[in-house]
Formats: C-alpha cells, sequence, structure tokens
C-alpha cells in the first residue's frame, strides 16, 4: 500500500432542488478522518451521509466548504486511484465476469489490466471466491456478489476506501458474516475507511469513530468514540458494552 | 450459494411454450382452410380475395419476374438500412453526450418521425436519381427507431454502474465505451428489428415516386391496373415475408445479446437531484429557435447543395412563394385547402376510432387475458407486414370509396396502439393489483382504479407514434385507390410536373403530421402532469 492519507471535510454546505424546493442536503458539516482509521456515517434517511460520501469522491461539487482526500482535491486524488469504493447493491457489470468485473477501475484509470492478474487472483482468494473467477454475476448470489464488489474495491490498493451501505439489500445474518469479513480485510489493507450505513450494530462493530447525522439541514450530531480493542470478534456483537454504546446512538438518531 | 433454477418451474415454461406455439400453428391452418373455402367460392368481395392455392399458382406462373424485383428491392432497402441506422446510432450517442446538441435537433428528430414518406417520395426521385431514392427514404425510415432506441438504451443504465466509473475519475466518454455502449445493445437490436422492415417499405414507397423498372414497388405499381388479385396478393406476400425475415434476424440475435445484459437486482436509489441553480431562459429560446430554424437550414442547403434546377428543387422560401406570392398562389392554395378537408376528416376520425378499439380491448384483456394471447400474435404480424403490401389488398376488398381510407387508417392505427397499451398494461405491477383486490374489488372495480389510470401513459405514447401512420395511411390510400385529398393531390402534381405543388404538399403533410404531433405531446405533459406520471417511451 502506498502513502496513508486521511479525509478532511471542512465547513462544507450543499443545495439541492427538486421540484422547485430547496433541500439542504449538507449544512456546515466538517469531518476529519485520521490516515487509517475506520470511520462509521450513520442517520435517518436523507441526512445527507451518502452526501458525503458523494463529495469526497468527486461525483458531486459542494456549494461551499472544502473536501480533501491526502491534501488533493477529490477529483486528483480519485483519478490517481488513491480511492476505493462499493456501493449499495453490488453495482457490477451484467455482461463482466468477476474478474473482469475486478478490472473494471484499472479500465478507467488506464492501467495494465496484465500488470494486475495477481493482485486479481488474490483479491478474489481473499474475499472467498475462488473458482468464480469466470462465472458473470447473474450466476451468484446477493453476498458473494457483494465480496465482488468489496474486492473490486480493493483492486488498486487504495488507500482510501469508501463504503456506500455496502451490505443495504442483504439479511441481517448474512450481513454479520459479511461485517467479520470486511473486518479482517480491512485490517490487511490498513486504508482509511469511510463507511455509510443505517446499521447501527454494524457501525458499532467495525468503526473506531461513529458520525451520528441528522436530516433538515442534513448536519452531524455527534461523533462517538468506539473504544473496543481489534480485532473483534462475533461474541462481541452479545457483550453488555456493545449494547449499551447501540443504545447511546439510538438515543442520539432519535432526539 | 448460488440460485438454482427450480426444475419443474422451467419444465412447465417449456410445455407452456409448446402449447402456445401448438395453438398458435392449430390457428394458422385454420385460418388457412377457412381462407382457401372463402377464395375458392368468391365470397369476399366478388372474388378480390383469392384463394391461397390460386395466390401460390399465379406465383408459380410469376417465379421469372420476382428475382429481379425482390433484389432491386432489397439492395435499396439493404443500402438505407446500413446508412441510416448507423447514423441514428452515432446520433443517438451524441445526443446522450451532449444535452446541446439533442435540444437542437429535435426540430429535425420530430420531423423526420412525422414525415409521411409517400410525401417526400417524388422529392426525392426529382432531386436524386438511380437507386439513390430508395437509398434515402429507407434510411430516412430507420433513421427516428433506431436513434430513439439508442437514446433510450444508453440513458436506461444502471446509474450506480455509472457511478462506479465516475468514483475512479472516469468522464462522459469513458462510461459511455465502458457501461452504456454494451448496456444498451438489447434495446439498439430491439430498435433496428423494427427499423428492418421499415427499411423494406421506404424502399418500396421510392419506387412508388417513379423509380427505375425493377423493385416490388413497380411490380406492384404495374400490376394494380391489371386486376389480378392473385398477382397483387403474391407481391404483398413476398414484401412481407422479406420484412419479417429482417424482423426475425435480428429478433434472433438481441435474444442472443440480451441474456447477460439485465441487471441482476433492482436499482432502489433515488433518481439523482438536479444540483440547484435554474436553466437559463435566454439559453432555452435560443435553443428552441434553433431546433425550429435547422430543418429549415438542411433543406436549403440539400437543394444547394444538389445543384439541381431552381424550376424543379424548391427551397422553403420557394415553397412560400408558390402558395402566397405568385399570380396562380390563390388557384394553388384553394386546391391545397380543399386536398387538406377531404385528408384530415377521415384521417382525424379513423385515428379516433382505432384508438378507442385498441384502448377497449387492451383495457378489457386484463379481464380476458384469453383475448391478448389470440390477438397479439396477429398484431405483432401486421406490423412487420409492409403498409404497402396491405392498401392495395384492403382497396381490392373494399372498392376505392371513402370507406377503404377509413379501414385503413383505422388498422393503421389499431394494431400498433393495441401492442403498446396491451404491452403497458402488462406491466402493471402486480402488487397495485392486489391491493384493491384485498378489499375484494371487483375486476371492473379493479380496472377503473388500476388499470385504465395505469394505461394512460400508453395511450398518449401510442397516439404520438400513431400520427404519422395514419397520414401515411390515408396519403398512400388516395394515391392507389380513391383519387381525393392530398395523396391524390401530390400523384396528380407529380403527373403535371407541378414542381411547386409537389414541394408544397410535402411541407404541408410534413407541417400537419408536425402540428398533430406536438398537440398530443402537450396534451401528454398536462394531463400526466397532473397525474404525477411519467411519459412512457
Amino acid at each position: 500500500m502506498s502513502a496513508q492519507r486521511g479525509i478532511r471535510i471542512d465547513n462544507v454546505s450543499k443545495t439541492f432542488s427538486a421540484r422547485g424546493k430547496r433541500i439542504e442536503a449538507l449544512k456546515n458539516v466538517s469531518l476529519d478522518c485520521a490516515p487509517g482509521s475506520f470511520t462509521a456515517l450513520i442517520g435517518p434517511s436523507g441526512c445527507g451521509k451518502s452526501t458525503i460520501l458523494r463529495l469526497a469522491l468527486g461525483l458531486e461539487v459542494a456549494d461551499t466548504g472544502s473536501v480533501e482526500i491526502g491534501g488533493e482535491a477529490p477529483r486528483n486524488a480519485t483519478s490517481a486511484g488513491v480511492t476505493g469504493v462499493a456501493f449499495q447493491d453490488a453495482a457490477l457489470l451484467p455482461w463482466r465476469s468477476v474478474e473482469a468485473n475486478l478490472a473494471l477501475p484499472l479500465d478507467v484509470l488506464g492501467l495494465e489490466r496484465a500488470r494486475y492478474a495477481g493482485k486479481i487472483a488474490s483479491l478474489i482468494e481473499l474475499v472467498g471466491l475462488a473458482g468464480f473467477e469466470k462465472a458473470l454475476p447473474g450466476e451468484l448470489s446477493g453476498g458473494m456478489r457483494q465480496r465482488v464488489a468489496i474486492a473490486r474495491a480493493l483492486v488498486t490498493d487504495p488507500s482510501v476506501l469508501f463504503l456506500d451501505e455496502p451490505f443495504g439489500a442483504l439479511d441481517q445474518i448474512l450481513r454479520r458474516q459479511m461485517n467479520i469479513e470486511l473486518q479482517r480485510i480491512w485490517t490487511e489493507t490498513k486504508a482509511t475507511a469511510l463507511l455509510v450505513t443505517h446499521g447501527i450494530d454494524e457501525a458499532v462493530f467495525l468503526a473506531d469513530k461513529v458520525v451520528v447525522m441528522q436530516s433538515r439541514p442534513g448536519r452531524i450530531a455527534r461523533v462517538i468514540d468506539v473504544p473496543f480493542e481489534r480485532p473483534r470478534r462475533t461474541n462481541l456483537f452479545s457483550d453488555p458494552r456493545f449494547h449499551a454504546l447501540n443504545d447511546e446512538i439510538a438515543t442520539v438518531l432519535h432526539g | 450459494m448460488a440460485d438454482a433454477v427450480d426444475g419443474s418451474l422451467a419444465d412447465g415454461g417449456r410445455r407452456g411454450w409448446a402449447i402456445r406455439h401448438w395453438a398458435g400453428l392449430r390457428n394458422g391452418v385454420v385460418i388457412l382452410v377457412v381462407w382457401e373455402f372463402l377464395g375458392r367460392f368468391g365470397l369476399v368481395a366478388g372474388g378480390a380475395l383469392p384463394a391461397p392455392s390460386a395466390i401460390l399458382a399465379r406465383f408459380w406462373l410469376d417465379r421469372g419476374d420476382y428475382p429481379e424485383h425482390v433484389v432491386a428491392t432489397l439492395w435499396g432497402a439493404s443500402a438505407g438500412f446500413l446508412i441510416g441506422n448507423a447514423i441514428a446510432v452515432l446520433a443517438g450517442m451524441l445526443f446522450v453526450l451532449s444535452p446541446v446538441a439533442s435540444r437542437l435537433s429535435r426540430g429535425i428528430n420530430i420531423a423526420i418521425f412525422s414525415v409521411p414518406s409517400i410525401a417526400i417520395s417524388p422529392i426525392l426521385v426529382l432531386t436524386l436519381s438511380g437507386m439513390a431514392p430508395r437509398i434515402v427514404l429507407a434510411a430516412i425510415s430507420c433513421y427516428f427507431v433506431t436513434m430513439t432506441a439508442t437514446v433510450i438504451g444508453l440513458t436506461q443504465i444502471d446509474q450506480r454502474t455509472a457511478d462506479v466509473i465516475r468514483a475512479y475519475g472516469g468522464g462522459r466518454w469513458k462510461v459511455m465505451r465502458l457501461v452504456r455502449l454494451r448496456s444498451a445493445m438489447p434495446v439498439i437490436l430491439g430498435g433496428l428489428q423494427v427499423a428492418a422492415p421499415n427499411a423494406v417499405l421506404g424502399a418500396i414507397l421510392a419506387e412508388f415516386g417513379g423509380g427505375g423498372r425493377w423493385g416490388l414497388g413497380n411490380y406492384l405499381l404495374g400490376s394494380l391496373g391489371r386486376a389480378d388479385p392473385a398477382r397483387l396478393w403474391g407481391i404483398g406476400l413476398v414484401a412481407t415475408a422479406i420484412a419479417g425475415l429482417a424482423y426475425l434476424v435480428f429478433a434472433l440475435i438481441s435474444q442472443r445479446v440480451t441474456g447477460a445484459s439485465r441487471a441482476v437486482t433492482v436499482t432502489t436509489s433515488v433518481p439523482p437531484l438536479r444540483a440547484a441553480g435554474g436553466d437559463n431562459t435566454v439559453a432555452k429560446v435560443l435553443l428552441v429557435a434553433g431546433s425550429i430554424a435547422l430543418p429549415l437550414i438542411l433543406w436549403w442547403v440539400f437543394v444547394k447543395a444538389l445543384g439541381v434546377p431552381e424550376l424543379i428543387a424548391r427551397t422553403p422560401y420557394g415553397v412560400f412563394e408558390h402558395l402566397f406570392l405568385l399570380d396562380s398562389s390563390p388557384a394553388a392554395r384553394a386546391k391545397l385547402l380543399q386536398a387538406l378537408a377531404q385528408t384530415l376528416p377521415i384521417t382525424l376520425v379513423g385515428m379516433a376510432a382505432g384508438l378507442a378499439a385498441a384502448f377497449l380491448l387492451a383495457v378489457s384483456s386484463r379481464l380476458y387475458p384469453g383475448v391478448t394471447r389470440a390477438f397479439m400474435p396477429i398484431a405483432l404480424f401486421t406490423q412487420t407486414m409492409p403498409l404497402i403490401a396491405t392498401i392495395p389488398l384492403l382497396v381490392l376488398l373494399l372498392g376505392r370509396g371513402w370507406s377503404v381510407t377509413l379501414w385503413i387508417t383505422i388498422s393503421v392505427t389499431f394494431f400498433p396502439a393495441f401492442i403498446t397499451l396491451a404491452q403497458g398494461i402488462s406491466m402493471v405491477p402486480r402488487a397495485a393489483l392486489d391491493v384493491p383486490r384485498a378489499y375484494g374489488a371487483s375486476a371492473w372495480k379493479e380496472m377503473r382504479l388500476v388499470s385504465i389510470p395505469a394505461s394512460l401513459p400508453y395511450l398518449f405514447a401510442a397516439t404520438r407514434l400513431t400520427v404519422p401512420r395514419a397520414l401515411l395511411g390515408v396519403m398512400i390510400a388516395e394515391w392507389l385507390a380513391t383519387g381525393k385529398g392530398l395523396g391524390n393531390l401530390l400523384n396528380q402534381s407529380r403527373g403535371y410536373l407541378d414542381y411547386g405543388m409537389i414541394w408544397t404538399v410535402a411541407t404541408v403533410s410534413v407541417l400537419v403530421s408536425i402540428a398533430f404531433y406536438q398537440l398530443v405531446v402537450v396534451a401528454e405533459r398536462r394531463v400526466l402532469g397532473r397525474l404525477g406520471m411519467q411519459t412512457a417511451e
């Protein structure tokens, strides 16, 4: 992995207009993710958590304020291959095999596929899909597709990893399994991770820091540190301290 | 973990397929037997409907004539098909990449869509020579269908995959190359499927305008006076077979390609909101003005570039002069108005009747699913049948009075409208139907509450679709049979070498068609906007 990079979001506001109405998606939001840290964004629908991620990826431009990835503008960072991203519902190209889907970021960045053949093979191994290299997404289950998406996010050796509700479409049981796998993968890469999620327990289990957001206008209500040691194991899910923290976040969410 | 296909389900599907095809075969045989019986004994319109065996016998006698006619038509149609579709796909890509280009070309696109091909066929014959008129008309007949399909295919992508490309710094072109093009393939192929019969129709219509000696259109025109129904049927069926084969080839190709292109999950994301900051009004007005001016400019450039004498090739100003500035203008205007007064009412009545019938049948097919199943194959078959092949037959069956025009308009409107509506209604989600049903609603109530409102967008789409077809149908009937209206005026002016009138009729019929189309679009936006519905494509 290349040099470590953090994410800096400084006093950002963003407004959308829909059918004549103006919606304040984000108002004066500031957030600092230290290099190598794992941050989770949680909040109700429409609180702007996905907008933060899209701003950081250069998919949207902030009205005011600034967003930096490792000290660079998002568009520069993304086109330099510094970032990796996995979206909700995998977003795989249905006509590309697992291998070819993993190679998509390389095609976009203009990198030579052949030089990454080993990398792709080891990532498929890492997410437990060995033997499915040539399979099309339609032949995989939901959980397998999601793992392809995670592997794809890692193909460029990103120093910053964005995860937009990557397990939103999975059931609770599968989701926990994937959480444990994600933690393992993240520990190996040590990238700076920003996770957008609806699940309180998912956020607490994975993150060093949970950012709780509220809507209208989208803003940060509170930042809560998660003290649990790593690696975190399944028994954490039944730990009373884990539940206490979940409850605390739920209170902020509903406040 | 992979989802296994349920064996029994797949098996049932295959059996259902066999039953459907068996039923289709059986119906076909029944129709043939009845037809043979009717034909043998001359029971329909005094023998205007010959028996299949008689058509076959005639075909055998004429077998020496066919190859050259078929080759000539095929040549024009395929060259036009290739050129028209290449332009259409490139234009579709341009429109998706550049919204400004798309808005500027709106006028041209609507004009090409609305143009009743028979109206410009004499013009193309006047200004171009050799095979060129056929190729151009075939190309024009393909353009709109394929261009629309391309735009729809390129825009209806899985937005999430485009986000992945952009998230790695990819621009419009990368999204186009890596996602849009491949994802649009099935839709584009579907467009080509419809464009193929259109190309055949276009080529034949250009032959009508006065092409050379060979071609099915010339053969048809030459045989029209001989009152030999069996030969007309033979030519019509050969033309249909060519168009149907072309349709089938692309249907098979698209079936192969479609497999891997469907998204595996349903998009759950809300369509992206537009960033704040409205459109510039001045820019908007400029774009609209540009889109109106562009077709006129192209027309002018086309005429000037060909270097055809001004007497023959008129510019937009030439048409204006013919109608308003010359000594003969009042007479020309009177002739034109008289023709319009004959053509327009019957077009409107026919369209209204055809649409109403299609709407009733499609909506009630929700109550009697058997209706759709029995009717759909026939409706689809008529879609591959080049209009031009059926009209002489209808003339034979119904004579040369106004009723033939009316029936042609109805049939031209009814079938495409029925297909659009039936497909639209079948897309109403089951869950939407289950809600009234769960509260014990009767079938009629369910229709009133769900099926009818849900099919409104498709009714408008069907109307838009049929406007130019209806006018084309009426004009062909007038040209060939009734000796009235715009179609006849066009044919007459051709005979009198009245170039000003040829251009004027062509221009006016395109304008009428555009005006109809725009009226429908405005009504559609109003109604659907009020109901909070989206326009259907």
